[in-house]
């Protein structure tokens, strides 16, 4: 045991972790001015803080368990995860809680959980496993396909809820691990072009009338002044109006009105970029970097494939939510409702983003034989 | 130690592609935080103080309702709706008590309506709906001092002739909470207006049209500078009835102060020419929000104003029915055009005497002079005769019992006894004196006086029935037609020729010298049939129903007044003077 703590100060990427502790405490202050004076019942300012920072710790946990158990067990159970993920999200579609016409969340005691948040993991795990094995095969176009298939399970069920943007992040995560394990250049631009090509069949078979609003609203918000372009608009003044320095935090004149429905959730940025200025946001992003730099390394120093792969999975992760979030805050993307890492609230959300940092370090520490 | 990576070349190759992506990425985002903060900064920071943006939601006018002719019955006024916006006032106190007096709401009232709204502060809170013009002017003058106050024009519907056709047309009012919960998001939103009646919730898709909005930017002082984004609403389509405006008021007014329905239709493609239903409303009332007395009023009123008799109602149909008895009898063999039955006045049945109305008797009849004379001794011969099974048959063939699928929501089905019926919901087995009951159309049987109307236009369309409908087409705003609607069959009955031949006569023999006598007009062949129906209500329910002209039938006829006596006395003067007006006769 000794050896194993010796092996981990040795070894540990105390940059990553350094980055990921700040993030969650920085998420904290930002997330207290957002909601302290949201109402809620008790009247409590402190009421979201509590609850995220319980969800950190609950992340932490999950984060230790993760790192202890060597990735090489992948093996033998990313199947279970695999399927066990699929379970879950079978049970949200006829158990699950709804809100805003939206089935999402399971209900375990007191607490609600997102099964489509834990099924990122699982799908980065089995995606691993599977890739690491399969290499050579992929070189057949029928082989390569399968992937895309067992993915595509989990983003039909995500889709049932219906849950657009986590659907996209399963794509990016599979999108990009296909990309790192060497397939194709040109099966990855035929995929894509094939998806574009399929969508006028898609439009006109498959999807209901109200889900087809559901699309032109995610590619055009314009068309609902009141919805999604609304807050895109506000979010831009808002995060423009932070300046060099910002407002100082608690005194965001737009974020403090509270005029965005999800401030403290999928717009939380903007309330950096107001609050905190370009100060704020340029730490928030540098501190991103760290951990997406240290991620990319930790994949290229890995012992093997399966390492790299589990790496690479967790990093488009983090990514595609990180990139998509500020995007859509400056009104680069539609709102399509993908949050923050570390930053939104949302207890869910907050472990899985611990679990892919636990997965980056479990391949840090045992690149090396113990 | 340390052995050496088993990772292929490749894939770091691809690792390093894609830190250069992540890199690429990040650098777009620097750059637009940049341009956002620091060249555009001072811009927006100027713009979050002084400026707010303000969204304004635009309701499209809903599609307006002629008559056949394309003459206008219902349109739209605008309505000026008085609002407060949070966010932009600085003292609600102040502003409640200068609000309130040039509105009659109390200061404390006004405040409280804010307050008690939390979702969100830029959107218009409603204070006054459909504010009156010198108060409007008044506050366009104060403008400087009610900062947070917002005029909002606002479609209304307008109800051209007040009760006309009420109970077809229906009315709009609010979405409530229930609607909100089935029909939801994103579809509608709290405070949008639906049809809750008539054809107004029957085509309220089509009427209601698409809502836009816009974006404005406004000053300190909340006056617009710019409108940012600007999604045009979309008006709802129009409807152009089946109903002949100049006939269906002519009805109602031959039924002022009356109870029931009247009910004119062209039996050879189902459009309704007129639907009269007595009492009526005015829908205005509900158009502005109805107030608390009002709806009190009108829903507690026993005359009942907001039944649309004519699907809601169910009556016992009385002697009209006695052709429904008279097409089974004939289909079966029963009785045909030679058969006579004797009426002494009154006839011992199945152990129990049955009586006619005239107590000093027909004598011997045939089923022409049957029909002609409604006697009852005749009908009940037949249907002791016909029993209850068969009888059943031929209701269901005529569609009895069904929804005769009007556009108009709410309809109701009636009640066709049959022996499993009785068992079930009397609880008690069939009797053949219920059978003879029924073989004139009294005891349990209800019916709507729309179905009983499809009886009529069954016989003069010779078995054909066509669905009921009020609208004959639609079209869009600018004029184009949509969709026509054009006659659809609704039941094809395939009695003999020679059974409705039979029918049609003792319906002309009723007109000439039975009980619709006081139906007859010189320069026209009516024919009809009169009924008188007893119901535990109190006074007999008067019905006549007919078409004409006899050889070539253009319209059909339903009179039925609640609790209006003798239907030759008091319905067929009505049917008279309605085919009078339709057939343009002077008197």
């Amino acid at each position: 045991m000794k050896e194993k703590l010796d092996r981990l100060t040795e070894n540990l990427d105390f940059s990553l972790l350094f980055a990921v502790v700040f993030l969650c405490f920085y998420g904290l202050l930002v997330l207290y001015s957002s909601t302290r004076l949201a109402t809620t019942e008790g009247g409590d300012p402190y009421f979201f803080v509590k609850r995220q920072s319980l969800w950190a710790l609950l992340g932490f946990i999950f984060f230790t368990i993760i790192i202890f158990i060597d990735y090489h067990n992948l093996e033998r159970y990313s199947k279970v995860v695999y399927f066990g993920a699929i379970v879950l999200l079978i049970m949200v579609i006829f158990a699950g809680r709804a809100t805003y016409g939206a089935r999402r969340w399971l209900a375990i005691g007191p607490f609600d959980f997102q099964p489509s948040e834990f099924a990122k993991i699982a799908l980065i795990a089995f995606l691993a496993d599977f890739l690491s094995k399969n290499k050579q095969k992929l070189d057949n176009f029928f082989y390569y396909l399968l992937p895309f298939a067992y993915t595509g399970l989990l983003i039909l069920l995500v889709f049932m809820q219906p849950d657009l943007g986590t659907s996209l992040v399963y794509l990016a995560i599979l999108i990009i691990m296909l990309f790192v394990v060497g397939v194709k250049i040109k099966y990855l631009v035929f995929t894509f072009l094939a998806a574009i090509s399929s969508i006028p069949v898609v439009w006109v078979f498959l999807i209901k009338d109200y889900q087809k609003n559901r699309w032109i609203l995610f590619l055009n918000p314009n068309l609902d002044p009141l919805g999604g372009g609304y807050n895109v608009i506000q979010s831009r003044i808002a995060i423009g109006s932070g300046g060099f320095l910002g407002n100082g935090i608690f005194s965001g004149l737009q974020s403090q009105l509270n005029f965005l429905p999800a401030q403290h959730t999928d717009f939380i940025f903007s309330v950096v970029g107001e609050e905190l200025g370009f100060v704020g946001t340029i730490l928030l992003l540098g501190l991103y970097a760290i951990i997406l730099w240290r991620g990319i390394k930790i994949a290229l120093e890995a012992r093997d494939l399966l390492g790299t792969l589990l790496a690479a999975g967790a990093v488009s992760f983090l990514f595609f939510h990180i990139v998509v979030n500020i995007g859509m805050a400056m009104g680069m993307f539609p709102a399509t409702g993908l949050p923050l890492p570390f930053l939104s609230y949302g207890g869910s959300f907050m472990i899985s983003n611990l679990m892919a940092i636990g997965i980056l370090l479990n391949v840090e520490l045992h690149k090396v034989k113990w | 130690m340390r052995e050496s990576s088993t990772v292929p070349e490749d894939v770091k190759q691809r690792l390093n592609w894609l830190l250069i992506f992540v890199v690429i990425c990040f650098a777009i985002l620097v750059i637009s935080l940049w341009y956002l903060q620091m060249i555009k900064g001072e811009e927006f920071k100027k713009r979050a103080v002084e400026n707010c943006i303000r969204s304004l939601v635009e309701d499209a006018p809903r599609g307006r309702i002629y008559d056949r002719q394309e003459e206008l019955l219902v349109t739209n006024r605008p309505a000026v709706v008085v609002s407060i916006i949070p966010a932009e006032v600085d003292n609600l106190e102040k502003l409640s008590e200068r609000l309130s007096r040039i509105i009659a709401i109390s200061s404390e009232e006004i405040s409280q309506i804010v307050k008690n709204y939390r979702e969100n502060p830029f959107k218009p809170v409603k204070i006054l709906d459909d504010c009156k013009t010198n108060k409007i002017i008044e506050i366009e003058e104060r403008k400087d001092e009610l900062k947070g106050v917002v005029l909002e024009l606002k479609p209304r519907r307008n109800y051209l002739y007040h009760d006309f056709a009420a109970h077809s047309l229906g009315y709009v009012g609010e979405i409530d909470k229930e609607e909100l919960q089935r029909f939801g998001n994103p579809k509608f939103q709290g405070g949008d207006i639906i049809g809750k009646a008539g054809l107004e919730k029957y085509y309220d898709d089509i009427l209601r049209g698409e809502k836009g909005g816009k974006e404005v930017e406004v000053d300190a002082l909340g006056q617009e500078i710019a409108t940012l984004l600007y999604q045009k609403p979309v008006p709802g389509k129009d409807l152009v009835l089946t109903i002949d405006k100049d006939l269906q008021l002519y009805g109602e007014n031959l039924f002022f102060g009356k109870k029931g329905s009247i009910i004119v239709s062209d039996p050879n493609s189902g459009e309704i020419l007129a639907l009269v239903n007595r009492p009526s409303f005015n829908p205005n009332i509900f158009a502005n929000g109805i107030s608390n007395s009002n709806w009190q009023r009108l829903s507690s009123d026993a005359d009942y104003p907001l039944t649309n008799r004519s699907v809601q109602g169910l009556y016992p149909p009385g002697s009209i029915f006695k052709v429904v008895t008279a097409i089974a009898a004939l289909e079966e063999g029963v009785t045909d055009r030679k058969r006579k039955i004797y009426c002494s006045g009154s006839i011992e049945l199945a152990g129990q005497v049955f009586t006619c109305w005239k107590e000093t008797g027909h004598g011997s009849l045939s089923i022409v002079d049957g029909i002609a004379h409604s006697c009852n001794i005749y009908f009940y011969t037949l249907g002791k005769d016909l029993g209850i099974e068969r009888f059943n048959e031929y209701m269901q063939k005529l569609g009895l019992g069904e929804k005769t699928d009007i556009d108009l929501p709410a309809e109701a089905i009636g009640i066709i006894p049959s022996a499993q019926w009785k068992k079930r919901e009397v609880k008690e087995i069939w009797f053949p004196g219920d059978t003879i009951n029924l073989s004139i159309g009294q005891g349990y049987l209800l019916l709507t006086p729309l179905q009983v109307h499809t009886i009529i236009c069954a016989i003069a369309a010779n078995g054909e029935i066509y669905k009921l409908h009020l609208v004959k087409k639609i079209i869009s705003a600018d004029g184009k037609t949509v969709m026509e609607i054009k006659p659809e069959l609704y039941k094809k009955v395939d009695f003999s020729p020679d059974t409705f031949q039979i029918i049609k006569e003792g319906l002309r023999q009723t007109i000439l010298k039975g009980t619709g006598w006081r139906a007859n007009i010189k320069e026209l062949a009516v024919a009809g049939k009169t009924g008188t129906a007893q119901n535990p209500q109190g006074e007999t329910h008067a019905w006549f129903i007919g078409f004409a002209p006899y050889d070539n039938p253009e319209i059909c006829i339903t009179v039925f007044l609640e609790n209006g006596g003798e239907g030759g006395e008091a319905a067929a003067p009505i049917a008279r003077a309605m085919l009078e007006k339709y057939f343009n006769i002077k008197n």
